[in-house]
């Protein structure tokens, strides 16, 4: 009798774990749902709107991906340093932010391939002793990164007689820091510094010419999520083809047009 | 993550670890400091009999006890800019810690005088002492020995209180744990181990409590 | 300046709305829920089995002994880990719930113990079951000591409530770090976000302060 119920059991497992392979795209669908880890506060690619509402970049093309997936959409926010563990920990199918694809990064969850280039730059307070990339390579500088950022590997290497301050949150907190004199520099994506320096009267910052490095932008997924993979990245190319990509981009990046309606 | 907890990572980040504990210890010590001499000004102003110091202090202690510390600290760390006030985080930090936990020993201080009996400040008066001198030689050292053990009851608080200075980049014992989570994504490893060492900290205090409370003879002291 | 920024502000209200009801429903689930565990807890506590005891009281020391911001770091990020999906306001509850579970049981033991034994013993004598006796004779009087530090129980909670917007939840104070950053005045935003915070804490904390009086004035009458 014992071994008939563990064979049973055993099916039953077998059958489990079978269903459990169908597929995150299957599982998608049928939950109708699709759960996306995206930046608390992270101008202009995921952002808090006055009215409280989410959007940004990313945040509308991951709404693009939803419905043309045919579900609703989920948005978990997150500090900068939270994502990855949120998708690997499962609360997420997917991560959509302004994150570089590095190796480290790699290791652990899948990138799609990239939709946008950017890069690394170092920017200051305007009107301060601080006037270019150099200055800010003096001892005891105070330089602003993000946890668990780009920045703040390129920050320790470009500037390694600096003190180094990692702040968990999002972009902002650094310009914040930098502006009120906590920090002398700040090392951040061009494209975050850019739009999240609308925040702030104009020519606050100095936004250095010269970038640390230069930084594709991908969105990621788990590695057990293969068939989800290849279907962001056909979103990815169909997007750009058609021209939806370069009109998010535009709108976002780009340019400011985006404050005006939020 | 659980299946492959990583202990070779966790003895690599170790000095990591080590230097986040240092910094929680002074940072709390420093605080506790503070907090005292926050907590002695507003007892005495509270046990004035006039209403000019009894009410501000009052008023401050409701306020701070009836928000929660991290708005505080969120307070100070985003205002004082404000008013020009550029500090360091740490020192924010332990200005947020000071002025928190300052009005709950005030609180403290306050019970402990106010439980030495009333015969006791009768016979300091009959015997003709002043009053700095019954506070002296009567009252201070008996509140003393009864607010020994409460006041290391805050000090447990204030070193768990303490881990919210992560929020705002200090480099201490959490925010060393988040580091392992945002730099190798090793949540597990990073959390379990720091709260291991709060543990530690936690029975150092607890058994430092239990020996004063019987050097200081009070029987079956509990914090 | 302060004006423009005054309507900025404004413009966040239906935010702050909804961050404040946050904290109000996170505390009041926590509240209800970390209440009866932590009575469940406390009854088991002071119970005669010494393994129950003392894993009780080994669970209590851990949550009491550590940071509030660590376990729910720890709940959040590792419980999945053992199978249990968790979304940030689940993970805010459980943990919420955990801590002040822990803090009651406390709180319900002294209660219990306060309670004379000859009163234990005279409710033995009667043929009561350990159950009536806890529920007759035992717990109306511990509730006398029991009641004052409980509602300053919930003070503490609401105000832990606030740790959980380290894991994102938008509570009170998440708002309030929201909106910092698009209004650069943190005294203005964080004096309102703890006047919030005072409305809701200040008659809890006049009410365990009027029940201490009045407890304390009927302490130490025992009708026999």
């Amino acid at each position: 009798m014992k071994i008939a119920k563990l064979f049973i059991a055993g099916l039953a497992l077998a059958g489990l774990t079978a269903a459990a392979s169908a597929g995150t795209l299957d599982e998608i669908t049928k939950r109708g749902e699709l759960r996306v880890a995206v930046q608390t506060q992270g101008p202009p690619f995921s952002l808090v709107g006055a009215a409280g509402e989410r959007t940004g970049s990313s945040v509308e093309l991951a709404e693009l991906m939803a419905k043309e997936m045919g579900v609703k959409i989920t948005f978990l926010d997150f500090d900068w340093d939270g994502l990855i563990p949120a998708l690997l920990s499962g609360k997420a199918d997917l991560l959509v932010a302004d994150m570089t694809p590095t190796l480290a990064r790699g290791m652990k969850v899948a990138f799609t391939r990239p939709y946008m280039y950017t890069g690394s730059t170092v920017f200051t307070k305007a009107g301060t002793a601080f006037k270019s990339t150099e200055d800010c390579k003096a001892k005891g500088t105070k330089i602003a990164v993000l946890l668990g950022a780009t920045g703040e590997k390129e920050a320790k290497a470009a500037f390694p007689d600096a003190d180094i301050k990692s702040y968990k949150g999002g972009g902002p907190l650094l310009l914040d820091a930098v502006n009120n004199g906590q920090a002398d520099c700040g090392v951040n994506d061009v494209s975050a510094v850019k739009g999240q320096s609308t925040a702030y009267p104009a020519g606050s910052f100095t936004i250095m010419p010269d970038m640390l490095s230069k930084e594709p932008l991908a969105f990621a997924t788990r590695y057990d999520e293969q068939d989800l993979l290849t279907w962001m990245n056909l979103f990815l190319d169909q997007v750009s083809l058609d021209g939806r990509l370069q009109k998010n981009l535009d709108y976002w990046v780009n340019s400011d047009d985006w404050k005006k309606d939020h | 993550m659980l299946e492959n907890f990583s202990f070779r990572t966790i003895v690599e980040y170790l000095p990591l670890f080590g230097q986040g504990l240092v910094t929680t210890v002074w940072l709390s010590a420093l605080s506790f400091a503070g907090a005292l001499a926050v907590g002695i000004v507003l007892a005495a102003m509270n046990l004035q009999r006039g209403r000019l110091f009894r009410v501000p202090a009052k008023a401050y202690i409701d306020a701070v006890r009836a928000t929660p510390l991290l708005a505080q600290l969120y307070f100070l760390y985003f205002g004082l800019p404000r008013l020009g006030l550029i500090l360091p985080e740490f020192v924010v930090g332990i200005l947020a810690l000071s002025l928190n936990s300052g009005a709950y020993v005030a609180e403290i201080i306050r019970a402990g005088i106010l439980s030495i009996p009333r015969g006791q400040v009768e016979a300091g008066v009959a015997s003709g002492m002043t009053y700095v001198q019954r506070m002296r030689l009567v009252i201070l050292p008996q509140a003393f020995k009864v607010t020994i053990p409460p006041l290391l009851g805050q000090a447990i608080v204030l070193v768990k209180d303490s881990a919210l200075l992560s929020l705002i980049s200090v480099a201490e014992l959490t925010r060393a744990g988040q580091l392992l989570a945002s730099d190798r994504f090793m949540p597990a490893e990073g959390f379990i181990t720091i709260a291991a060492f709060y543990l530690l900290l936690y029975y150092g205090l607890k058994g430092l409590a239990a020996l004063s409370g019987r050097w200081l003879g009070l029987a079956g002291a509990r914090t | 300046m302060i004006w423009q920024q005054l309507q900025s502000i404004a413009g966040s209200y239906p935010l702050a709305l909804r961050g404040l009801g946050m904290t109000v429903v996170l505390s009041l689930i926590s509240l209800v829920l970390g209440t009866l565990l932590g009575f469940g807890l406390g009854i088991l506590r002071t119970g005669g089995n010494r393994l129950i005891s003392g894993a009780i009281g080994a669970w209590v020391d851990l949550i009491r002994g550590t940071p509030f911001l660590v376990q729910i770091f720890l709940i959040f990020f590792i419980l999945p880990e053992l199978g249990i999906e968790l979304d940030a306001f689940t993970a805010g509850i459980i943990a919420l719930t955990n801590l002040a579970a822990c803090f009651i049981c406390e709180i319900v033991v002294a209660g219990i113990r306060s309670v004379p034994t000859g009163q234990v013993e005279a409710a033995l004598a009667s043929g009561l079951s350990r159950w009536q006796r806890m529920r007759q004779v035992v717990l109306p009087q511990a509730m006398r000591i029991v009641l004052p530090p409980l509602v300053g129980q919930y003070v503490l909670l609401i105000k832990d409530s606030s740790v959980v917007s380290a894991i994102g939840l938008t509570d009170l104070t998440r708002v309030g770090w929201l909106v910092v950053q698009r209004v650069p005045n943190g005294l203005l935003v964080f004096f309102l976000v703890g006047l919030g915070y005072f409305i809701v804490c200040y008659p809890l904390i006049m009410l365990a302060r009027r029940l201490e009086q009045r407890m304390g004035a009927a302490h130490g009458e025992v009708q026999l």
